[in-house]
């Protein structure tokens, strides 16, 4: 067996070894190369001794109060005007505004160019309508009047980067 | 974690005790959307620490960490009436903690709590020799492996962090950990073998 360690994603395979994530059969396989390869043995050797040392890091324990001090920022959220409770629901979603990033550059687009198109469109009573469809046509999208657009949605948006 | 490979049957059981857990936490949270409070309770006893700890291991400051905790339960609560399983609850609950964790990183307000990182890591060696009587010596060593332990971890670009954060002391499966830091399997798979190539490279010299 070539050695892992020189093929496309090999060192990657020897931390799923390491961490238990590959199926019997695979496990086995890399044993077996482990056994008589120097190279692919010292990683998992380092590998391990670094969990080891990881391992030895552990975490305090958590406050005793902590339930009673979110219970009661539950509490104070509820009797919140309601208004309030609105707008912290639209300024802090569960669910990151990154998953929403697809959604809002779309639409963020799509505005832009409604706006361009209506601003940029003639009075039809007075330039024809063959004239109309033929500005239309030919108006080009402005890539970084968009990409500003896009640029300025995302300043606006709280937590948008991760 | 244990470097060995588990038994077939070992494996098994691990599984099938996994999708017993992920199946009550899922049925707790409708509960909670159905108005039971009392198993937001429930599910706050299970996830408490674990959201903790992996906060406290991203901002290394345990007074910011259970208030980011308290962020992400709070956030959980107020989105319990849309609730839909569509998604593992701690999958959810991890992004939800991580987005927290990365924005508080950018904002760089850790250097505001170092003066209490060292205090913590004073506490945690009293609570070791309270527990386990160790030498001078073993409490020296301690302290500078678990220093050296923390800046190696510290100085990981902050999504490789949270990737080890999860796979390491959490054992979030790759789909899970892509989901929270909202990126593909293979890209988790890349920032974890970057991150573990640095630590070892930084940590050689305590083997």
């Amino acid at each position: 067996m070539e050695c892992i360690t020189r093929t496309k994603d090999g060192a990657e395979v020897l931390v799923e070894y390491c961490s238990g994530a590959l199926n019997a059969a695979r496990a086995a396989e890399i044993e077996k190369h482990i056994a008589a390869c120097g190279a692919c043995r010292t990683i998992v050797e380092a590998q391990r001794e670094l969990w080891q040392a990881l391992d030895g890091w552990t975490a305090p324990a958590v406050s005793e109060d902590f339930d009673a001090r979110l219970y009661a920022r539950i509490a104070r959220e509820e009797s919140a005007p309601s208004w309030k409770q609105w707008a912290r629901r639209l300024l802090q979603p569960a669910i990151p505004v990154a998953i929403w990033k697809p959604a809002v550059s779309l639409a963020a687009v799509c505005a832009v160019l409604t706006v361009g198109l209506m601003v940029r469109t003639p009075d039809p009573s007075e330039q024809g309508s063959q004239t109309y469809i033929h500005e239309i046509h030919s108006e080009p999208v402005d890539i970084e009047q968009v990409a500003n657009a896009l640029d300025d949605l995302e300043m606006l948006t709280p937590g948008s980067a991760m | 974690m244990n470097p060995a490979q588990p038994s077939p049957k070992a494996g098994v059981k691990r599984d099938m005790e996994a999708v017993a857990s992920l199946e009550r936490d899922a049925e707790l949270m409708l509960q909670v959307r159905d108005g039971d409070t009392a198993s937001f309770g429930l599910l706050l006893e299970r996830h408490r620490s674990p959201v903790v700890h992996f906060l406290y291991r991203m901002v290394q400051n345990q007074a910011v960490s259970e208030e980011l905790a308290q962020e992400v339960f709070l956030r959980v609560y107020r989105s319990r009436a849309t609730y839909e399983p569509t998604a593992k609850f701690t999958t959810w609950l991890f992004r939800i903690a991580t987005h927290l964790a990365l924005n508080w990183i950018r904002d760089g307000r850790k250097e505001k709590g170092q003066e209490s990182l060292d205090e913590n890591l004073i506490e945690g060696v009293e609570r070791q020799v309270a527990d386990r009587q160790p030498t001078i010596e073993q409490n020296l060593l301690y302290q500078v492996r678990l220093r050296e332990v923390r800046e190696a971890i510290e100085m990981l670009p902050a999504k490789q962090r949270a990737a080890v954060m999860m796979h390491k002391y959490e054992e979030l499966e790759y789909s899970q950990i892509a989901k929270a830091l909202n990126c593909s399997e293979s890209a988790v798979k890349s920032l974890l073998f970057r991150a573990y190539e640095s630590l070892r490279a930084r940590l050689a010299h305590m083997a």
